[in-house]
Order: structure tokens, then C-alpha cells, then sequence
């Protein structure tokens, strides 16, 4: 039993998290792979810029710039700061259902972060400011998954961390190899870059050795069974938690969120991964982006903002 | 560090007049009073450094804990904790019998008062209260006339000021029976005093604070109906945005109930329920910490968000209970105030154990004139206001503030009563690095339900400016930890 609200901003918790983790990777492979001017940092800036925006030209700058709007741009636009900002102040609506542990964790990289020092300890050494803010994340996630009930309010909040994950690489794959977006990356220091960006470099490394190639790349970020971030992964994951959060809701016979979950999964448990098409592995990826659309207006609406009709007591 | 602190003890033994304030931890001929002893030779052997450190440590902790209020500014926003000082406030075990005993008889003749005042009204018509300070006060609420309350407890929660006058005695300043808080502040800085002073806390023999929340869930628990057997607790804040968002949270969390708004509540054929995830919960006990206007739209004040439509008629159904009960301010309004001691040997015929501070009513036109020409040496309060708002200290005024203020009261004197200024007893405080005695209060809390539990600690609020005599936290005060010993401590071992 868990008040809508509560589960709303535990969902959104996981969301946020997860998406400054994500960011803090985009900024910390930008500055890093564009101190070279060369083909590949090109490519790795447009890729950056197209995961991120819709072509906005906030980000139309040099790569630091773009950078620093992705790290800290004010709390009204997105960013790793934005971001963090609002997974607290969810935090703070919902403090009495997350344990001390890791309400500390995830404090204290606010602090940090919105810190009179955050924006010079950013400049004078950005990887390091954004490499603490990742560990720090996975303290935050390590303390949640050490100290919280793996109940319902843990099926939100993963809920949250894995829809935003599908999103976010996704996103990521659109921007590397998506044919609408023309110019899909080439250069092998770019396809490194992309591997970093969605923290896929090692794991790959050793699947694949170092034979590094667009084609499995794709492979790995869509159908790998057991990488974290891949699609496969991260859908399996979405419809465990959701028939996990879903279990005690009476629908009375209509079809809940966990059918469109379940349907997602299987597009990639049992799909011919070796033998896809460019084209159709594109289609798959924009099916996703779909999909998880869906799936998070079906969350709001079956578990947080239902009719009371259909629930009234008998 | 022991020169500091021997000057501080040297200053407060120095300068004793008529007047002088009460200093909890050196007698009037400087000696340290023995329940302090402990502590002051501990913080003597400390160097200034180990002390600032440990003042570090305890920021940090609220810090954490999150235990911070918002100052809004032009381009951002940014959190700073409650002051809070490092050196407990220790009351010794035979002072805290007399406390806790006046604490208890107090809370029971007020909620006799108040089932009395919502049905027979005995006390009225006995003449002992004027018919029309309680019916004419804003606080008064209709609504409740008639309407059973468990165990006629009102005020389930309450959290009584007191202060120490110069002759040592305490006595009561101010009951407040609506939606009292700070106890989230006693239980923090309790947890805070056990990091930052972990030898001295375990051999003072300071009693035990923490089952409070328990005490509560209890209490709460007591006031639903028999045939709930397990009865759904919730506590109702008003958002993120109150100042004591912190409190409810920490409150709810500590109980391990739901912490709720009102917009999670709905009533349907008036029962009370809460929007869960998988459909509504019926919800039995509201520990509410919105004030009565804002509590129900439709009986209350109808611009109020923070409420639940229908709320009032569920519990006037006996389906749902309000804890505080509404209308509970009615006995602590700044007037009614004035005649606890005779409400107390009203209902138990007992004298009042915990005296109240001499109070002049301005609707006396001879206590009016006393007070109009006594200005500079009284407090004068607003009957209906609350938070030091409407309130003229006398001797801190300017002969103009004065004036003005004169002609507001002559104006509506109903509205006002006059206090002497009192001066708060003082306790040692760390100021920018130096032992240093400030004036504070006492908050003890007192929970009331099939019976009257009180927790042995308080809050103690701290006014840090020197000198001051004003301990709100809006108004430069702090906070610091209470100590109450335990029979046969004195608190004199070696730390």
C-alpha cells in the first residue's frame, strides 16, 4: 500500500537520477574527445548535441560551452543540476518513505553541486567534478538498493531509473546511427565516444575484443542480454517492476501497462538480432522511444491519477 | 577555554541585582550547580579547537538530515539549518517531578475545559470564565458543540512554553493546544548531542527521549473507534513548502505512517480516504498539522487548498478523527490564559502547580488604565495573534512606538492583555567560540489520549543575541538540546 503521490514522486526520483548520471557521461566524453580538432570530435559534438536536444541552439556553441549548459545551466533547463535539483526536491516530498541512507546520499550531491564552490571546482577540472558526481549516484543507488524495502515503492523508483534508461540510449543510438538524422558516426574514435557515453566501453571491449564496428555496436546497446544499459535489458527490466507494482490493482478486465511492457520485452528477447537491417534496427529504436511514451502516461494514469470512479469502495 | 569559562561564571555571579535572570548552570555566588558540574569540567578540558569541531559536527548534521529552512532570494534560493548550540540545557530530576506533574494537571483541566466549553458550558454559567471571552473568541468554533471526542481529549498534542523567573521557579508563559511544533528539534538534537558528546551524555544519566514517536502512535491510536481494531494512521501536512514540512516528514517516518496532503485525502459517504496506488484506504486517525480554517472548504474557510472537502462532516459522523480536535484554541488564547489557574481548581480543585505569569486583561478598565500607564515596563500581546506578531515590549519600544501603540489599545482594549517583562533564566552557550550564557525558554510536549504520557525533554529555544529576550526562531533564536536526569543523578561523575 503506497499513497499515489508517493509512488508519482519515487518514479520520478529514479527518472532524474538517472538522467543527470547520463548528462554528467554526455559532458565528461564531450570535453574529452573534443580536445583534438579532428574529424571524429565533430562528429562526437553533433552526436552530444542531437542525444540531448531537439536542435537546440543553446547547445549550437564551442564543445565547453556546451558543456557547461549541460552541466549547470539554470534549474529551468535541463541539466545535470536541473536534473538533481528536482530528483531532491521529490525526495524532500516523499522523505518519510526513503530511508535516511539514502536520503543523505542524494543531499549531499545537491548540496554539492548547487555549492557556492560547484561552478570553479567545475572549471578547474571538469572531469573530476563530473566523475564525483556519477560515483556519487552510484553511492546514492547503492545505498537505495542496500537500505530501502525492495517493495513497491523500490518497483517506482526502478520503474523510473529503467524507462528513463530505454530513453536515454534510445536517444543515444538515434543520434550515432539514426539514418533521419543523416551522417551516421564513422570515425573509430567517435564509436569509442558513443560506447563511453552510454558507459558500454569495457563491457563491449570484452564481448566484442576491440574489433569496434557500427554494426555491433548496435548489437550490444539494443539485444545484450546482460548489459545494464542495453535495450534489452532495460525493457526486461521495465516489465518485472511494473507486473511487480501492478499485482494488487483490479482494473475490473481492462488491460493495464504491463501488457505494452510485456510486449516491449519480448520485441527483444525474440527478435533475429543478427540478421537486422539498419533500417529496421532504426524502426526498433523509434518503436522503443514510442513505447516508453506510452508506458509512462500509462503509470500516471493507472496507479497515480485514476478516476475515482472506478475505484470507490463497494 | 577555562578562562572564558570561568569569566562567563565570574560575570553571572558578578552582576546579581533584584532582577538579575536565573542562571541554570552557576548559583548566584558562582559556584557551578552540581547537575552541571560534569559538563563544565568537560567542556574545560576541551581547547577551543576540539570545540569548534564538535560545532562543525552538529551543523553537518542537520545539514544532512535536511533539517533546513529556505531563504528565498532575488536570482536563487539557499538552505540553512536551524541554529543550534552545542551545550545542552540539563535540568535535574526533582525540578523536572514538579514540571511534569504541573504539565499533566494542566493539560487535564484545560481538556475538561474544553469538553465543558463545546457542551454544558458549566463554567460559564458558574461565572468562573466571562460567557463572552470564550464564545467571542475566533478560535471558538461552533461546529464542535456537542460533538464527541474520545476520552474528551482536545488537545492531543500539546507543547507548553515555560520560562524560569529570577527566583528560580518555573512558570507557564503560553499553552499551545492548535498544532504546536518543535518536537522534531528536541528529537534532532538529542540524536546530534549523542555524536557530538557521547561520554558525557552516557554517564550523566540524562533520560531517555526517543520513544516519543512511539508515544504518539499510541495516543493517536487510542483516539479511534473501538470497532477500528487497527486503526489507519496519517499525518496530514499542509506541503513541502511549510516551514515545518521537516517536522511532519520526520514525524510520519518515525511512526512509520503515511504522511499525507490534503489532496491525496477524498471523502465519499463520509468516510475518510486516502488515494493509494492501488485504489482508496480508508483512513481512521488524522494527525493533522494544518489549522482548523484550512482543514475542510466546506466548513472552514473556502479559499483554503490544503484541506479535505467533507472532512468535517466525517468526523462529525464518527467515522474519522481529528487529532488536535478543532477548537482547541479557544483554551489557549491569550485571554482565557489569565484564568487557568482557577479553570484548574475549577474542574480538580488542585492549585495550580506550574504558576502562570501575572497577566492584566485591557477589558478591565482598571487593568486598562494600570497598563496604559505602565507601557515601558510591560509586554503587551494581541489576544488573537501568535508568532511575537502585534506585540509591544515595553521597555525595548521607543517613546513613539509607545504612543501609537497606546492608542490601539485604547481603541479595541478587549483585543489586548500586559505582561511584566520577565527575564528568561540563561544558559551556557557557545558563541563564536566562547562560553557565553544567553536567555532561554522551555518547550515540554505533552500527549493526551486514553491517558496523558509526558516525554522527559523539552525543547529548549535559545535567544542568541545577547541580551535578547526573544527566542523564535524568525527573530535570530536557536535551539539546544535538554537533558532531563534521571532520580538519583546529579550528573557528577567524571565525564
Amino acid at each position: 500500500m503506497m499513497l499515489a503521490r508517493v509512488a508519482d514522486s519515487l518514479y520520478w526520483i529514479g527518472r532524474y537520477v538517472e538522467r543527470a548520471e547520463h548528462m554528467c557521461r554526455l559532458a565528461d566524453v564531450l570535453l574529452n574527445s573534443t580536445l583534438d580538432r579532428t574529424e571524429s570530435s565533430g562528429q562526437v559534438a553533433r552526436m552530444v548535441v542531437s542525444a540531448i536536444s531537439d536542435g537546440d541552439p543553446r547547445f549550437e556553441v564551442s564543445p565547453w560551452d556546451a558543456a557547461v549548459a549541460i552541466t549547470m545551466d539554470s534549474e529551468e533547463g535541463d541539466s545535470v543540476t536541473a536534473a538533481l535539483a528536482r530528483a531532491r526536491e521529490n525526495a524532500r516530498q516523499v522523505r518519510d518513505q526513503l530511508t535516511t541512507e539514502t536520503w543523505e546520499r542524494l543531499n549531499l550531491i545537491y548540496l554539492r553541486v548547487t555549492g557556492p564552490a560547484a561552478p570553479r571546482e567545475f572549471s578547474d577540472a571538469p572531469s573530476q567534478f563530473l566523475h564525483d558526481i556519477i560515483a556519487d549516484l552510484h553511492l546514492f543507488k547503492g545505498a537505495a538498493d542496500a537500505t530501502m524495502s525492495h517493495g513497491e515503492g523500490w518497483g517506482f523508483l526502478q520503474l523510473g531509473v529503467f524507462i528513463e534508461r530505454a530513453q536515454l540510449t534510445g536517444r543515444l543510438l538515434q543520434a550515432g546511427f539514426g539514418r533521419s538524422l543523416g551522417r551516421p558516426v564513422t570515425e573509430h574514435a567517435a564509436m569509442t565516444a558513443l560506447l563511453r557515453m552510454s558507459c558500454a566501453l569495457e563491457p563491449y571491449l570484452r564481448k566484442h575484443t576491440a574489433d569496434i564496428q557500427p554494426r555491433l555496436i548496435r548489437q550490444f546497446l539494443m539485444f545484450d542480454e546482460d548489459f545494464p544499459r542495453s535495450l534489452r535489458f532495460t525493457t526486461a527490466r521495465i516489465e518485472e517492476h511494473l507486473s511487480g507494482v501492478g499485482r494488487n490493482v483490479d482494473l475490473g478486465g481492462a488491460a493495464g501497462p504491463e501488457r505494452l511492457a510485456g510486449r516491449l520485452k519480448a520485441r527483444f528477447q525474440y527478435a533475429e538480432a543478427e540478421t537486422l537491417t539498419a533500417e529496421d534496427s532504426d524502426l526498433l529504436v523509434a518503436t522503443v522511444l514510442e513505447e516508453c511514451a506510452r508506458l509512462h502516461a500509462g503509470i500516471y494514469e493507472n496507479f497515480v491519477a485514476y478516476s475515482l470512479e472506478m475505484r470507490l469502495p463497494a | 577555554m577555562r578562562y572564558a569559562l570561568a569569566d562567563a561564571m565570574q560575570g553571572a555571579g558578578a552582576t546579581v541585582h533584584a532582577e538579575a535572570p536565573y542562571d541554570e548552570m552557576v548559583d548566584p555566588s558562582g559556584e557551578v550547580r552540581p547537575h552541571y558540574a560534569a559538563l563544565a569540567r568537560r567542556v574545560a578540558s576541551l581547547s577551543d579547537e576540539d570545540l569548534a569541531e564538535r560545532q562543525r559536527l552538529l551543523e553537518r548534521f542537520f545539514l544532512l538530515q535536511g533539517i533546513t529552512f529556505t531563504v528565498y532570494g532575488a536570482e536563487s534560493s539557499t538552505e540553512r539549518i536551524i541554529p543550534t548550540d552545542l551545550l545542552p540545557r540539563i535540568i535535574p530530576a526533582e525540578e523536572w517531578a514538579t514540571i511534569e506533574a504541573g504539565l499533566v494537571q494542566r493539560l487535564r483541566a484545560l481538556n475538561m475545559f474544553l469538553a465543558d466549553v463545546y457542551s454544558d458550558q458549566k463554567i460559564l454559567m458558574d461565572g468562573v470564565v466571562p460567557r463572552e471571552l470564550v464564545l467571542g473568541a475566533p478560535s471558538y468554533r461552533r461546529e464542535m458543540q456537542d460533538l464527541f471526542v474520545p476520552h474528551q481529549a482536545y488537545a492531543n498534542v500539546c507543547g507548553s512554553d515555560l520560562i524560569r523567573k529570577p527566583d528560580g521557579g518555573f512558570a507557564v508563559l503560553e499553552d499551545n493546544l492548535r498544532v504546536p511544533s518543535g518536537v522534531s528539534y528536541m528529537l534532532a538534537n538529542r540524536e546530534a548531542a549523542k555524536r557530538t558528546f557521547p561520554g558525557s551524555f552516557r554517564l550523566a544519566g540524562v533520560r531517555r527521549i526517543e520513544q516519543y514517536p512511539d508515544l504518539l502512535l499510541s495516543t493517536l491510536r487510542s483516539m479511534a473507534a473501538d470497532w477500528r481494531p487497527n486503526p489507519q494512521v496519517v499525518v496530514l501536512t499542509p506541503g513541502v513548502y511549510n516551514s515545518a514540512y521537516f517536522e511532519h516528514a520526520y514525524l510520519a517516518r518515525l511512526m512509520g505512517v503515511p504522511l499525507v496532503e490534503g489532496r491525496d485525502l477524498v471523502t465519499h459517504d463520509n468516510m475518510v480516504y486516502m488515494r493509494t496506488t492501488t485504489g482508496l484506504r480508508r483512513v481512521d486517525v488524522i494527525y493533522r498539522r494544518v489549522d482548523d480554517d484550512f482543514i475542510d472548504p466546506l466548513t472552514f474557510r473556502r479559499d483554503s487548498s490544503l484541506g479535505v472537502a467533507g472532512l468535517f462532516n466525517a468526523y462529525r459522523g464518527g467515522n474519522v478523527v481529528i487529532c488536535n480536535a478543532p477548537g482547541t484554541g479557544v483554551a489557549d488564547d491569550k485571554a482565557v490564559y489569565a484564568y487557568v489557574p482557577e479553570i484548574i481548581s475549577y474542574y480538580l480543585g488542585e492549585d495550580a502547580i506550574l504558576p502562570n505569569i501575572e497577566t492584566y486583561l485591557c477589558r478591565e478598565p482598571s487593568q486598562l488604565s494600570h497598563v496604559l500607564a505602565n507601557l515601558d515596563k510591560l509586554v503587551v500581546k494581541a489576544v488573537g495573534a501568535s508568532g511575537g506578531y502585534g506585540m509591544l515590549v515595553g521597555p525595548h519600544a521607543s517613546r513613539a512606538e509607545r504612543e501609537s501603540f497606546a492608542e490601539a489599545l485604547s481603541a479595541n482594549p478587549d483585543n489586548y492583555i500586559a505582561q511584566p517583562t520577565i527575564q528568561l533564566s540563561t544558559a551556557p552557550c557557545l558563541i563564536d567560540g566562547a562560553v557565553d550564557p544567553r536567555h532561554v525558554d522551555l518547550r515540554p510536549f505533552i500527549l493526551s489520549g486514553d491517558k496523558i504520557r509526558v516525554t522527559p525533554g523539552a525543547l529548549t529555544r535559545v535567544a542568541l543575541r545577547k541580551g535578547s529576550l526573544v527566542v523564535n526562531s524568525s527573530q535570530g533564536g536557536g535551539s539546544k538540546d535538554t537533558w532531563v536526569l534521571g532520580a538519583g543523578e546529579q550528573g557528577d561523575h567524571a565525564p
